[in-house]
């Protein structure tokens, strides 16, 4: 499994090559940091010089990729344009901290909510349940996050607020003087998250448990006179889980791009935020670390994906 | 117990746990905020040397006046040409002061100045300039605020610098300060400190922006030297600590993406604006800008009470959303920012001065006014809109130079573009013979809601008059590097289209700012200059632009820059006129909650002083 892991991680330094690639010189023919200096007509050239010396922008953009990469490959993530002019890596870690603190949570109760969601739908297919759990996954669905974010805001920190003087929850800002302030604050960019991803999850766990509980293998257990709750925990629960394990994966990509919308809605001072403040800066080398951590958790996370399907599933074998 | 019990007994411990965390939360809040009054209170009365002011009838001393905003600056360094954002500049103004400020009216008035300054004619093209420090001014550690500190700020500014024959710091080649403009600073030839309250500065020539220079003055403790203080600059700190302060606040702690911390002043020496009731120290015991990156959040924060006031770009929501709840008041006001219609004189249709007349006849000002701006702003603009680009209409000096065109004036486009040879075709718009249909495109930064209908109000006034307009917007900051200063047009425009490309853009719509003083505002009509993207080169405005900025006697000079103005918005010094249509002040937008902030005299002042110009006279119900 470890041959197989590092080979996996070798084929991905192509793919993150590649994605790197394709964003910087996209990136670099929309975006210029002296553009901000423009439009004032008193600007000393020296100003424009200093920027242009600063990002290489006298070089052309495969040029300055190749001088990225190897900047990137020595630890060097750049100079961030859009906090002083300090290193990427400062402004990096601390963006990435705050993100994993709405994000980690978000990812938890997704699957916790996605699996419970899709299996109690597909056990109770055309029930009540079923067809109120499919209902607010497709009103999640449907629902832009944006919009969504806003509607939690007006409906829990203003309404509520206003008609019992109870007030839970806080309608943007990170706060974390205190675990309850944290819970006061992540609360609604959380459950932002978790209702735009739960269609697709409980959907796929639902589609899943359903074609197990017709296959031969659950008749035969059935036929064995295991009880219903055996069956269902031993035989679907667990082979259920195994396509389940893509989602979770693509789930963990999926939440950190969907941060940057819900960031920006609920202010909380991610990596969301921190890449599009950085791109209305054109500071291209925080967009690239940004970009670069995303694809390297989508990437960390398929290969976390596909190690877990060995756990779960005895007939996969890395050779 | 079966399944389905346990499942119930599952959901009702989480729901459990959800409200005792949402009351923790609650309570937590509730505790912090009392915490956080606590603690301020006994940070000032450590560092107090000056009781805070007696409450105002209707008003209370104490509190922290909480602002939303959606721009987090890069750092506080304002001159790093990276870094020219308003929002730095109003912090900026609540924790340092200068030799003037700006009043809300858009005027210079002595701040640090006991007086104004003395301008003293050397006779041999050279001028000193005499001032006099208030007494009784202090830092906030105690320490006197005298001419030295100002010196030390022009060392600072000076450091590095080769210097020309003549004593001044030529080009800013060498300067170790960062600074994207030396404009002014760079004619000062000698500056001599007199006594502690006196010094004099002089200059090489005539500067009219004189006033500009100095707006703020550092304390030695920034740095030991330029390259110390670029650093400390950007965290507002030193290897001691915060920095020292000479206006009503203080610098407290900054929380990237969360919070910006500032405490009282309790050493400060008192405003000298003309707009501040109250010249004690600030009643609030601070100030903390809460960093809210959208615009509807803003506004629910401010509704849910997590924020007292906030300031975004003027737009319908704002005013439907809160204009009216009495809970709120919403204020706005004039100021130096104004949006205009820059027309391109290189294109084949707008360089006919009969054209850009139809453009500027066939646009209804008054209606752009009713339609969009008075319903949100009130009277606080003029309803026949801009008609100036120099001064703006709250300034003494405004004249209304395009009041010709106010109105609908379809006959009178008509018969311009067909004086010039244009007739209309089947479609409704008028075609040249040779230069073909007039089509033209107008661009902006495109996400701005308001700019973008009143595009489209004008896109429709003139295809009434036969003009075709084509909205061509591009997102963002992006706009401008991609048309109106993409380099092949700047290109294009300083070699009156010999080289570059003249094609890029037809009409250009932003915003450009004006100020107490608007000099600075030729640059961009300057012939060959590189931030002058119109096209425009005359020597006759290129002559006088000087002359205006060497012309002491203030009436003079204010008259000389509306004779400017008639060079770039009338016709009537010749025919490469008329290639700029202002079209109205852009005012600065305020919320705020009427029921905590009692004639707290939030200024809805846009002078590019932002909503702490006033930051001393906040002060909460009582």
């Amino acid at each position: 499994m470890f041959a197989y892991a590092v080979r996996r991680l070798l084929t991905a330094i192509p793919t993150l090559l590649f994605i790197t690639f394709v964003v910087f010189i996209a990136a670099s023919q929309v975006t210029d940091p002296r553009d901000r200096l423009r439009g004032n007509a008193n600007i000393d050239q020296s100003a424009y010089d200093r920027i242009t010396e600063l990002y290489d922008l006298d070089r052309a953009p495969v040029e300055r990729y190749a001088l990225w990469v190897a900047d990137v490959a020595q630890g060097d993530l750049g100079v961030a344009l859009s906090h002083g002019e300090v290193p990427v890596s400062e402004v990096f870690w601390d963006r990435l901290g705050n993100t994993m603190l709405l994000t980690g949570p978000a990812f938890i109760l997704l699957t916790i909510i996605g699996a419970v969601a899709g299996v109690y739908s597909a056990l109770r297919q055309y029930s009540f349940g079923d067809y109120f759990t499919t209902t607010i996954a497709y009103f999640g669905l449907a629902m832009p996050t944006f919009f969504f974010g806003l509607l939690l805001q007006v409906v829990f920190a203003i309404w509520l607020p206003n008609l019992t003087g109870f007030k839970p929850f806080w309608s943007s800002g990170m706060h974390l003087d205190s675990f309850g302030q944290y819970l006061s604050s992540v609360t609604l960019p959380v459950a932002t998250l978790i209702l735009i991803l739960l269609a697709a999850d409980s959907r796929f766990i639902r589609a899943s448990v359903l074609d197990l509980k017709s296959a031969d293998y659950v008749r035969t257990a059935r036929a064995k006179g295991l009880s219903e709750r055996n069956v269902v925990r031993r035989h679907i629960f667990r082979n259920a889980l195994i396509p389940a394990v893509t989602i979770w994966s693509i789930n963990a990509g999926l939440l950190f791009g969907g941060a940057l919308i819900t960031e920006t809605v609920f202010s909380w001072p991610g990596l969301g935020r921190l890449i599009i403040d950085a791109m209305f800066a054109a500071d291209l080398d925080v967009v690239m670390a940004v970009t670069v951590s995303i694809a390297v958790i989508v990437v960390l996370m398929n290969l976390l994906a596909d190690l877990l399907y060995g756990l779960l599933d005895p007939r996969v074998r890395y050779d | 117990m079966t399944t389905k019990r346990k499942l119930r007994a599952l959901l009702a411990m989480l729901f459990a746990f959800a409200l005792i965390a949402a009351a923790c939360g609650g309570s937590d809040d509730e505790d912090a905020d009392a915490e956080e009054s606590t603690d301020t209170t006994v940070e000032a009365e450590e560092t107090t040397t000056t009781a805070p002011p007696a409450p105002e009838e209707d008003g209370s001393t104490g509190g922290t006046l909480i602002w939303a905003h959606e721009q987090e600056p890069p750092d506080m360094h304002l001159d790093d040409p990276n870094n020219n954002l308003s929002i730095t500049s109003w912090i900026r103004r609540a924790l340092l002061e200068g030799l003037y400020g700006v009043s809300a009216a858009t005027e210079y008035y002595p701040e640090l100045l006991a007086q104004e300054g003395e301008v003293v004619d050397n006779g041999d093209g050279s001028f000193t300039i005499n001032f006099v420090l208030r007494d009784g001014l202090q830092w906030s550690n105690g320490d006197a605020l005298t001419a030295s500190d100002v010196e030390y700020t022009w060392n600072i500014f000076s450091e590095g610098c080769e210097l020309e024959d003549d004593g001044t710091i030529g080009d800013g080649t060498g300067c170790v300060y960062l600074a994207g403009d030396r404009t002014g600073l760079d004619l000062i030839s000698d500056f001599t400190v007199v006594s502690d309250t006196e010094f004099s500065v002089t200059m090489v020539q005539f500067f009219a922006g004189w006033k500009a220079l100095f707006d703020e003055i550092y304390h030695p403790s920034f740095g030991a030297d330029a390259t110390e203080i670029n650093e400390n600059l950007r965290e507002w700190s030193n290897a001691d600590g915060i920095f020292v302060s000479s206006a009503p606040m203080i610098f407290d702690s900054w929380e990237r993406g969360v919070s910006f911390n500032m405490v009282r002043n309790d050493s400060y020496h008192g405003s000298a604006s003309p707009d501040a009731r109250n010249d004690g120290v600030a009643f609030v015991d601070g100030v903390t800008i809460s960093w809210v990156a959208d615009t509807d959040a803003q506004i629910n924060a401010l509704k849910a009470g997590e924020a007292h006031i906030i300031m975004t770009q003027p737009q319908l929501a704002f005013g439907e959303r809160l204009a009216t709840d009495e809970n709120f008041t919403v204020a706005s006001a004039a100021g130096p920012v104004f949006e205009h219609w820059g027309l391109n004189l290189l294109n084949v249709h707008l360089a006919k001065p009969e054209v850009r007349e139809a453009v500027a006849y066939g646009i209804d000002k008054s209606e752009v006014m009713a339609g969009l701006y008075t319903p949100l702003f009130g009277e606080s603009l003029p309803a026949e809109g801009l008609g100036n680009t120099f001064w703006m209409s709250n300034q003494g000096p405004y004249e209304n130079h395009q009041s010709k065109y106010d109105g609908n004036n379809v006959d009178e486009a008509a018969a311009a573009l067909e004086s010039a040879g244009y007739a209309l075709n089947d479609d409704g718009v008028y075609e040249h013979p040779t230069d073909g249909v007039l089509s033209l495109r107008v661009g902006t930064t495109g996400g701005n809601r308001l700019r973008e209908l009143q595009q489209e109000l004008i896109q429709a006034q003139l295809a009434n008059a036969g003009i075709d307009i084509v909205i061509d917007n591009v997102d963002g900051a992006a706009y401008f590097g991609e048309r109106p200063f993409s380099e092949e047009a700047l290109a294009a425009s300083s070699s009156g289209g010999a080289e570059g490309d003249p094609t890029i853009w037809d009409i250009t719509q932003f915003a450009w700012v004006g100020g107490p003083w608007p000099g600075g505002q030729a640059a961009s009509y300057l012939g060959g200059n590189g931030n002058n993207p119109y096209g425009f080169a005359n020597d006759a405005f290129d002559a006088r632009s000087p002359e205006c900025d060497s012309t002491i006697d203030d009436a003079e000079r204010a008259a000389c820059y509306n004779e400017l103005d008639t060079y770039v918005t009338t016709l009537d010094n010749g025919d490469d006129g008329l290639f700029m249509i202002p079209l109205t002040q852009k005012p600065s937008f305020y919320g705020y909650l009427s029921s905590v902030l009692s004639g707290a005299g939030v200024a809805p002042d846009a002078n590019d002083a932002g909503p702490l110009t006033n930051v001393v006279d906040f002060q909460f119900a009582g």
